[in-house]
C-alpha cells in the first residue's frame, strides 16, 4: 500500500529525466558536442577539443536545463560501431543527429545512416534535431542546406527541427537544447515512456 | 588547514589519484598488460594467485594498478577489492572465443555490484597479435557492452606482446576520470 502511493508521489512529482541520444557518423563531432554542453550546463569543465579521442564505447553527460535533467548517450559513430546504437533506441526520448556541414564528401554517408535511425521502430514518434555542426568552419553548408540535401521523407509526424551550430565554440547550442526540452515536455512518446516506467516501478517495490 | 593546502596544491599541479582494478578470466594478459604498463616491456608470467600492484604515472595521474588472478576458484575474491575503485579495465582474450560467453557473465556480475556503480570501464579486447582475435565490434557484441547504460565505457583492440592499444585505452581513462568520470 505505502509503496503504491509512494510510486504515485514520484510520479507525480519527481523531476522528469530525459535520455537524448548523440548520434551521427564518426567525426561529426558528437563528443565535442557533449563536452560543451557539460562545460555550458554544469560546473565540470568538459575537455578541450584537441584532447577528444575517437568514441569506441558511450560516453554520459549528465545536465540540468530548464529544471529538467538530461542525461546524454553518445555513442560511437564508426562503421562497426553503429550496430549498437538501436540498443540504446528504446529508452531515449529523443535523438540529436550531428552531422559535420564542412564535409559535403560525406553526406551521403551520414544521410544513409540517419535514414536507417528513422526507420526503426524503438525510436516511433522520438523528437530529432539535426546540427548542421562545424559552423565555426569556412565553407560549412547551412542547415537549410544540409535539410534540403538530406531531403528527408520519413519525417512527417515527428517533432523535428535542423539548426547550424558550432559545438566547438558553442554557437547556438542553448537555443537547441531549450527546444529540446520543450519538445521532450510534450512528446506522446515521453507520456508512453513515462507510463512504462511508472508501472514497472510500482511492480518493482 | 594543512589538508586544505594540500589539496589546492595538487588540484593545481596534477597528480589526481585513482585506483584501477584489472580483472579477467585467466590467461586473459591482465599481468601482461600490468607490466607493460608499468615497464613498457613484455615480462614472461605465470599464472597469478593473489595479485600484483603497481603504480604507473600517466597524463598526469597517478595509477594505482591492481591486477587480480583470474582462476575460476580465485574470482570471488575479487570482490574484496572493489570499494573505492575509479576504473575497472577488464581485458578479454579475444582468440578465445569458446570462452567468451563465461568472460560476459563475469563482467554483468562485476557490473552489478554495488561498491563498483561509479567505476568507469574500459575492456580490452587483447590478443589482436593471435589470428582469429574477433574485432572491437564482435567483442563488444560477445560482452553485450549495450546492456551497459548508466556508466561510460569504451573497448580497445589491444596486442599486450606488441604494446598496441593499451596506451590509447589509458588516455581514454585519464581523460574520462578528469572530465568527472561516470
Amino acid at each position: 500500500m505505502f509503496s503504491l502511493f509512494y510510486g504515485l508521489w514520484k510520479y507525480i512529482f519527481s523531476k522528469t529525466e530525459f535520455h537524448v541520444l548523440i548520434l551521427g557518423i564518426d567525426k561529426a563531432g558528437k563528443t565535442t558536442l557533449l563536452e560543451k554542453l557539460k562545460a555550458l550546463y554544469s560546473n565540470l569543465e568538459g575537455l578541450p577539443p584537441d584532447r577528444i579521442v575517437p568514441t569506441v564505447g558511450l560516453n554520459i553527460g549528465r545536465i540540468e536545463a530548464s529544471k529538467t535533467k538530461l542525461i546524454f548517450w553518445d555513442l560511437g559513430g564508426q562503421v562497426g560501431l553503429r550496430t549498437i546504437w538501436e540498443k540504446y533506441y528504446e529508452e531515449a526520448h529523443a535523438v540529436i543527429y550531428v552531422i559535420d556541414a564542412s564535409c559535403p564528401s560525406r553526406f551521403e554517408d551520414s544521410k544513409s545512416a540517419l535514414e536507417k535511425v528513422l526507420r526503426h521502430p524503438d525510436l516511433q514518434g522520438a523528437p530529432l534535431l539535426i546540427l548542421a555542426n562545424k559552423q565555426d568552419i569556412d565553407g560549412a553548408v547551412s542547415s537549410s542546406e544540409l535539410a534540403r540535401y538530406l531531403d528527408l521523407k520519413e519525417l512527417d509526424e515527428r517533432l523535428y527541427m535542423f539548426e547550424g551550430v558550432s559545438a566547438y565554440d558553442g554557437t547556438k547550442i542553448k537555443d537547441c537544447i531549450d527546444w529540446l526540452v520543450e519538445v521532450m515536455e510534450r512528446s506522446k512518446r515521453t507520456d508512453r515512456l513515462r507510463a512504462r516506467a511508472g508501472v514497472a516501478g510500482s511492480l518493482n517495490v | 588547514m594543512g589538508i586544505v593546502f594540500t589539496r589546492m596544491f595538487s588540484s593545481l599541479f596534477g597528480n589526481q589519484e585513482a585506483r584501477i582494478l584489472v580483472l579477467g578470466l585467466d590467461n586473459a594478459g591482465k599481468t601482461t598488460i600490468l607490466y607493460r604498463l608499468q615497464m613498457g616491456e613484455v615480462v614472461s608470467t605465470i599464472p597469478t594467485i593473489g595479485f600484483n600492484v603497481e603504480t604507473v604515472q600517466y597524463n598526469n595521474i597517478k595509477f594505482q594498478v591492481w591486477d587480480l588472478g583470474g582462476q575460476t576458484s580465485i574470482r570471488p575474491y575479487w570482490r574484496c577489492y572493489f570499494p573505492n575503485t575509479q576504473a575497472i579495465i577488464y581485458v578479454v582474450d579475444s582468440s578465445d572465443t569458446d570462452r567468451l560467453v563465461t568472460a560476459k557473465d563475469e563482467f554483468h556480475a562485476i557490473l552489478e555490484e554495488e561498491e563498483l556503480k561509479g567505476a568507469v570501464v574500459l575492456i580490452f579486447a587483447n590478443k589482436q597479435d593471435l589470428p582469429g582475435a574477433l574485432d572491437d565490434a564482435a567483442v563488444t557484441e560477445a560482452l553485450e557492452l549495450h546492456k551497459i547504460k548508466n556508466r561510460q565505457w569504451s573497448i580497445f583492440k589491444t596486442s599486450a606482446l606488441k604494446g598496441e592499444g593499451i596506451f590509447e585505452g589509458l588516455d581514454w581513462l585519464s581523460n574520462t576520470l578528469k572530465s568527472g568520470g561516470g
